[in-house]
């Protein structure tokens, strides 16, 4: 009976996954990075002034407060460090919250 | 070879004198490399246009449809950049080096290597890489044909444009170290920072 009930959360945990992984409008999620200016500094996987989407998606993988984090990050304009010095991070340029969290679930499937 | 072809030439028309003979033939030649130069220049220049460029549905349903509707495509000024301006140096010896090179790539389009959409997914990358090496090599010449950080404005830039300008300017940093996926999908991989040979070179430096 526990190994049907592991095996069932293992398949519900992958449908879920995949479920989550197609909810992601990667195409509007793009666009919007690209006219926030979030590529300047961040690729998705090559290196720039800042991480790219691929180490972030790393650093926050398996972390449940992962969205949290990022939406926090990305919404209340953090001091960051480039090159020792201490600038603003910048908010994407929507005020639509979805749009925002579509954002961070396509950073976090890098 | 050419002595006799003078004797020729000579036996041929022997009311004429030397130096008419001379000058006839100095003028001939003049002409018949004049017509020379301006066919080649003019099939340099054909070949840098918009549409050879997207003559094949390689570039045109790939890298060309990338580009539509990009900055240095679409903008406020509708001052454009055509896949030339970028991709085709203006130097002399350096154009004609890139066009050689460029005529071996038709061999990848004869072979149908790049002819479908994920056979381009597949070599993207390579060809991004070859790309981002030569304008590493020259300093990216091709951006600084257009954007010279002398007549930058830095004041209208933004404060972190203008501390990252700033700070590649006095580096020597070619533009496409931060400036690459701006008008193509950005291949999957190490980007022009991390490049090997670039890497060592820096080594090598400090």
């Amino acid at each position: 009976m526990r190994v049907i009930s592991l095996v069932a959360g293992a398949f519900a945990a992958l449908a879920c996954s995949a479920v989550y992984a197609q909810s992601v409008d990667v195409s509007a999620a793009e666009a919007l990075a690209k006219k926030s200016g979030c590529t300047k500094c961040h690729s998705v996987s090559a290196k720039k002034e800042g991480p790219s989407f691929k180490q972030t998606a790393e650093k926050y993988k398996g972390k449940p407060d992962a969205e949290a984090a990022l939406f926090k990050h990305l919404t209340t304009n953090p001091k960051i460090k480039v090159d020792g010095k201490e600038e603003l991070h910048d908010s994407p340029k929507t005020k639509n919250e979805a749009e925002i969290r579509n954002l961070i679930q396509y950073i976090l499937s890098r | 070879m050419l002595g006799e072809w003078w004797t020729n030439l000579r036996t041929r028309c022997q009311t004429c004198s030397r130096v008419t003979l001379g000058a006839g033939v100095f003028v001939l030649a003049l002409v018949v490399a004049g017509l020379l130069l301006t066919a080649g220049a003019a099939g340099l220049a054909w070949t840098n246009t918009e549409e050879f460029c997207t003559g094949c549905h390689e570039m045109r349903d790939n890298v060309y449809a990338e580009f539509k509707g990009s900055i240095h495509d679409k903008n406020r000024s509708g001052v454009r950049a055509i896949c030339s301006n970028c991709h085709v140096p203006h130097e002399p010896v350096a154009l004609i080096v890139r066009k050689m090179q460029a005529s071996f790539e038709v061999w990848g389009h004869l072979t149908g290597k790049i002819d479908t959409k994920e056979k381009f997914a597949k070599h993207r990358y390579e060809m991004a890489v070859k790309e981002w090496t030569r304008m590493k090599r020259n300093g990216s010449q091709e951006c600084r044909n257009c954007h010279h950080f002398d007549a930058m404005e830095p004041e209208k830039q933004t404060e972190k444009a203008r501390a990252r300008h700033e700070k590649a300017a006095a580096a020597g940093t070619p533009c496409i170290d931060c400036h690459f996926g701006i008008a193509h999908n950005e291949p999957d991989g190490p980007g022009p920072q991390e490049l090997p040979e670039f890497q060592k070179m820096k080594a090598v430096k400090q």
